[in-house]
């Protein structure tokens, strides 16, 4: 391949390959990735886990082990960057080229203070620099990343900072040599999506400071739609499509783009459909491809595909728009990527036609109430306070309904699925699973038939599931609690293979030997195994890849029509949340702040917290993504501890601080009850409530960001 | 920056196990990954080596461990003893055997049954928690508070004097070491049940209302097995030295039973006499704990998820990597072509 090295690139890289040795042989990690990075400009590369984006950065800082082999060549600024010693890359490293990691927790030294850290950065670069100007450029940097009061908080330890403000001090770091790129690997992953808005912004801000070159690696569509201005996406080790944004988004040419961009659900958009699956696995990458590497996934696959790796080769739209398939030139603006992966049709439930109230109760609960003592004091222990983790909940679920609680982390979903998983009858309010409450669980015959009625599906996969244990031990677990016979148990573990979409001969392998998405399917089946009424998801698509998230969505969506189930889910994305649920919750600080139908919700949300939620979920739309306002909350979800008298919100919240001095006064002191929304026509009564006393009240515009005049926020 | 952001080539291949060539058992990769350490496997070679000739090392020779041969009293190795006689005239290789089969039965039960011990009490503590915890750990600490040595001391000189009647030396000596020797194993294995306790598997089976007693034994024993395989070998070590130990300072195994231990100690004090006598059991602790030792690496390196044991891409392995190497050193040469 010869790409001419276009004069301006500050960081180009070409034919770059890595090889690492493993258990079952060489794995080609990276088979030939070029780029150039202009000044200035954002380069987002999209891809599954394991398609060696990650590998790809970690090239080019230079820090990948020793054991693993690199060839090709990366250039910044002209100078050959790969074969030089670590010591020789030290230079570069942190001046010319900067990193921010994924997860902001790990990525700072908890034993030195957040000064420190920062003057070390400048230190190792600039020893000639006095102490007195370190100091005032790390109180500058600080300043710039949106850390309130930042010459107080340079004496902080790490621990005393949030998740978002530790990524701030990561991104702070990273630019505090003013470099020439800076790479950002997953940098809002591990973030919550309010907290994500707030460090995009930042990340943006620090763009324009510096005029550095941004190399963006993510796996969410969304995240890298406003912001960047050319897309690579990658497919097992190699560049499949490359392009401006508007080229990848709008244009696509490469079937797995187009899948990718298919299987993310929409959060603007209430129609309902399915979702784009895109079948099987990435290759292996142990053997060199002698087709297509996604021929085998590809539904336009023809045999031509299998004849040679297909180049990465001019398309039709703008100059840099190059995709790697040979069929491209057919697949217009006009292809529908549904239509192409047979996405399969919209399930029905037989329970859809019946009017809600008249469906029968699966799960309700009253006034539930967790409150943990905050305690003090190192051998006599006093109470100091109280965290009211869950603070009154009241909602109930009826049959055939998936009902999904959204919220930050800290705002008590989790807390909440823990009380109705571990009822007991000693809890504070009330739990009735299957017409049975919690306060006659007394004994273990009516507790195993409430259990019998509620499972659950975990978040990660591969954690709830025993790694000693075949598929068939696995599934033959609950089966065999209830006391069924080894012939029955033999009979359901096929038609729960069925069931779920696997392969009835896979049952005796273990978990490892399964896909993300594969091991999410058992834990599905190991739920369904007992026949309960109430399936509850504690985020079950978030560790999974976007191609594989969307096969399991369907899934649930299937089943959920197929067998009459209830749904109740925790998520934080609210895409999936709308694609999946009849109802939602959103919760804040333990509480309910907003109650109702996914559409009605969604669609007008009447709180303001709900609205900042909604507006800082990214939309896989960069024109969207370009000209909408959104409301960027200010700091993070406050501690249970010193929650206002009043309403919770009021300390984060957009509306109240726009109110004049005297309404502003009741927020504080009288706690918003949920009221129902006015009906539009009267008497035809909507299913939505909120907590709120002044929904239509304006905005503050200090916390509104559009795009197309970028504010810079004051510190 | 931060090790933890470092790329695992092992998650670079996890996602492609699905095709069935290239799922390599867990066994077969620990297997394979211990063999690659050639220190280890010849440590198991000794140590086998070791365990062999203690059971049948006493064919080879006519002499046993209490005939005294009174025409050779404290001779140095000759034809007729192969490593000499005591001062009382007994035969010094059938005493070593005699003395390596003690240890190594010392080793090996203390060893077994102390780590069981402590993977059950583990377990337990950690499921249970709260109270039960707060109790069993306390036994616990009261125990290591104990003075393992005086117990000792007295059990097997002293006081006890109904047990030592009913039983041999050794196998008082094991009993005695298994109270004390469990505990650190215990207290390792709760936190790391504690922190298994916390995986999701683990409440799927409590919510499924699977009984405790059932979670224990088929969840939390299998799921640190790789752990109690070390500990077992570390185990054994130190049972090994610390009957060498007790025996040394004349408080363990008593005569007429002999073990390594009561041959080195009863030595020491005829070093310039008798040097075989001191040198020879010296020798072969030396082998059976250094052999020990040099297992217990290559099984860490085995059982360690993360250990790099599987080498380098560069290096050029025989077969397809050979042939994957010549492939990419011609790629710049293609590169110039056009």
């Amino acid at each position: 391949m010869s790409i001419e090295t276009p004069g301006s690139a500050v960081l180009s890289v070409r034919d770059l390959g890595v090889r690492f040795n493993s258990e079952n042989g060489v794995v080609n990690a990276v088979r030939g990735v070029n780029f150039d990075v202009m000044p200035g400009k954002t380069l987002g590369i999209v891809g599954e886990s394991g398609s060696g984006k990650s590998v790809t950065s970690m090239a080019v800082m230079g820090l990948l082990p020793t054991t693993a082999e690199i060839t090709g060549s990366v250039r910044l600024n002209g100078t050959e960057l790969l074969g030089l010693s670590d010591k020789a890359m030290c230079r570069y490293r942190g001046k010319d080229i900067a990193m921010v990691f994924q997860d902001p927790l790990s990525s700072l030294t908890p034993v030195y203070t957040v000064g420190t850290q920062i003057v070390e950065a400048l230190t190792i670069h600039n020893p000639t620099m006095s102490k007195l100007a370190k100091e005032a450029r790390a109180v500058e940097l600080l300043a710039m990343v949106g850390i309130p009061s930042p010459k107080d908080r340079l004496k902080a330890f790490p621990h005393e900072f949030s998740g978002g403000m530790r990524q701030r001090v990561m991104i702070a770091i990273a630019i505090a040599n003013n470099p020439r790129v800076l790479i950002a690997d997953e940098p809002t992953t591990a973030l919550d999506v309010t907290i994500q808005a707030q460090v995009l912004e930042v990340l943006q801000t620090a763009q324009q400071e510096t005029g550095a070159a941004v190399v963006m690696i993510t796996h969410d569509l969304g995240v890298v739609a406003g912001i960047a201005d050319d897309i690579m996406v990658m497919y097992a080790g190699k560049p499949v499509e490359t392009g401006t944004v508007e080229d990848i988004y709008y244009n696509p040419r490469m079937p797995y783009t187009m899948g990718l961009l298919g299987a993310v659900p929409r959060v603007d958009v209430g129609e309902k459909s399915s979702l784009v699956p895109i079948d099987g696995v990435p290759p292996n990458l142990l053997f060199e491809p002698t087709g297509c590497s996604f021929a085998p996934r590809c539904p336009l696959v023809t045999d031509a595909c299998l004849d040679g790796e297909p180049a990465l080769l001019k398309s039709p739209g703008s100059a840099a728009h190059h995709a790697a398939c040979i069929r491209s030139g057919e697949l217009g603006g006009d292809a529908d990527a549904r239509e192409i992966f047979h996405a399969p049709p919209v399930p029905v439930s037989r329970f859809d036609r019946i009017p809600r109230e008249e469906r029968k109760t699966v799960l309700q609960l009253t006034d539930v109430r967790k409150h943990f003592p905050l305690l003090k004091g190192a051998l006599i222990k006093r109470k100091v306070g109280t965290v009211k983790a869950v603070d009154g909940l009241s909602f109930d679920i009826r049959e055939g309904e998936c009902f999904s609680i959204v919220g930050e982390s800290g705002s008590g979903k989790t807390t909440t699925l823990l009380e109705i998983m571990e009822f007991h009858k000693d809890q504070d309010g009330e739990v009735v699973i299957g017409g049975i409450s919690n306060k006659q669980a007394a004994d273990a015959k009516t507790k195993s038939a409430m259990r019998k009625e509620l499972q659950m599906v975990f978040q990660d996969p591969t954690g709830a599931l025993d790694p000693r244990f075949t598929v068939y031990e696995v599934l033959a677990e609950p089966l065999e609690n209830l006391g069924m016979a080894r012939p029955e148990i033999r009979k359901r573990i096929m038609e729960l293979m069925r069931l779920v979409g696997l392969q009835p001969d896979h049952v005796n392998r273990f978990p490892n030997q399964f896909s993300g998405g594969q091991r999410q399917r058992i834990g599905i089946a190991r739920a369904l195994a007992v026949n309960p009424k109430l399936v509850v998801l504690d985020e079950p698509v978030s560790a999974l890849d976007v191609s594989v998230q969307a096969g399991v969505i369907n899934l649930l969506d299937k089943l959920r029509a197929e067998l009459g189930l209830s749904y109740l889910m925790v998520a934080h994305d609210l895409s999936v949340v709308r694609h999946i649920s009849n109802r939602v919750a959103v919760m804040y600080l333990g509480k309910i702040v907003e109650i109702g139908d996914v559409d009605s919700v969604f669609d007008r949300p009447r709180h303001p917290y709900t609205r900042s939620l909604l507006s800082a979920i990214p939309v896989p739309d960069p024109q969207v993504e370009r000209n909408r306002e959104r409301i960027i909350l200010q700091g993070d979800l406050p501690s249970p501890l010193d929650a206002p008298k009043g309403c919770n919100f009021a300390s984060r919240c957009p509306v109240f601080a726009a109110l004049p001095e005297a309404k502003q006064q009741k927020c504080l002191s009288t706690e918003p009850p949920l009221m129902p929304v006015p009906a539009s026509p009267p008497g035809n009564i909507a299913d939505q409530q909120f907590a709120c006393f002044f929904p239509d009240g304006e905005l503050d515009s200090e916390m509104v960001v559009s795009h197309e005049d970028p504010v810079v926020r004051a510190p | 920056m931060t090790t933890s952001n470092a790329i695992d080539p092992a998650a670079v291949t996890e996602t492609h196990l699905q095709d069935g060539e290239v799922v390599i058992g867990k066994t077969t990769i620990i297997l394979r990954r211990f063999l690659r350490n050639k220190t280890a496997v010849a440590g198991l070679v000794i140590f086998l080596a070791l365990t062999v000739f203690s059971f049948v090392g006493g064919f080879f020779t006519t002499w046993d461990k209490s005939t005294i041969d009174p025409f050779n009293i404290g001779m140095p190795p000759s034809a007729e003893h192969l490593l000499g006689t005591s001062q009382a005239g007994i035969d010094l290789y059938a005493m070593v055997v005699e003395g390596t089969r003690i240890s190594i039965l010392i080793g090996l039960i203390v060893g077994l049954v102390s780590v069981l011990v402590a993977a059950v009490y583990g377990c337990t503590m950690a499921y249970f928690g709260g109270k039960v915890d707060k109790v069993m750990l306390f036994i616990l600490e009261a125990l290591i508070m104990m003075p393992a040595l005086l117990v000792v001391a007295v059990v097997t000189s002293g006081g006890g004097a109904n047990l030592r009647d009913q039983l041999p030396s050794w196998l008082l000596l094991i009993l005695v070491l298994l109270v004390f020797s469990w505990m650190g194993a215990a207290r390792l294995i709760r936190s790391l049940s504690m922190s298994l306790m916390q995986r999701d598997f683990i409440k799927a089976a409590q919510y499924m209302g699977v009984p405790a007693r059932r979670i224990v034994w088929r969840h939390l024993v299998p799921n640190i097995g790789s752990l109690l395989v070390l500990d077992i070998t570390r185990g054994v070590t130190g049972a090994i030295l610390a009957e060498v130990a007790f025996s040394f300072i004349g408080i363990g195994i008593k005569v007429p039973d002999v073990s390594l231990g009561v041959l080195i100690g009863g030595a020491t004090s005829q070093v310039q006499t008798f040097p075989w006598m001191f040198w020879v059991p010296l020798l072969v602790m030396f082998l059976l704990t250094g052999s020990l030792a040099m297992m217990n690496d290559g099984l860490r390196d085995a059982f360690d998820p993360t250990s790099s044991s599987f080498g380098k891409a560069r290096k050029a392995g025989p077969g397809k990597t050979q042939a994957r190497k010549t492939s990419t050193s011609t790629l710049p040469a293609k590169r110039r072509n056009p």
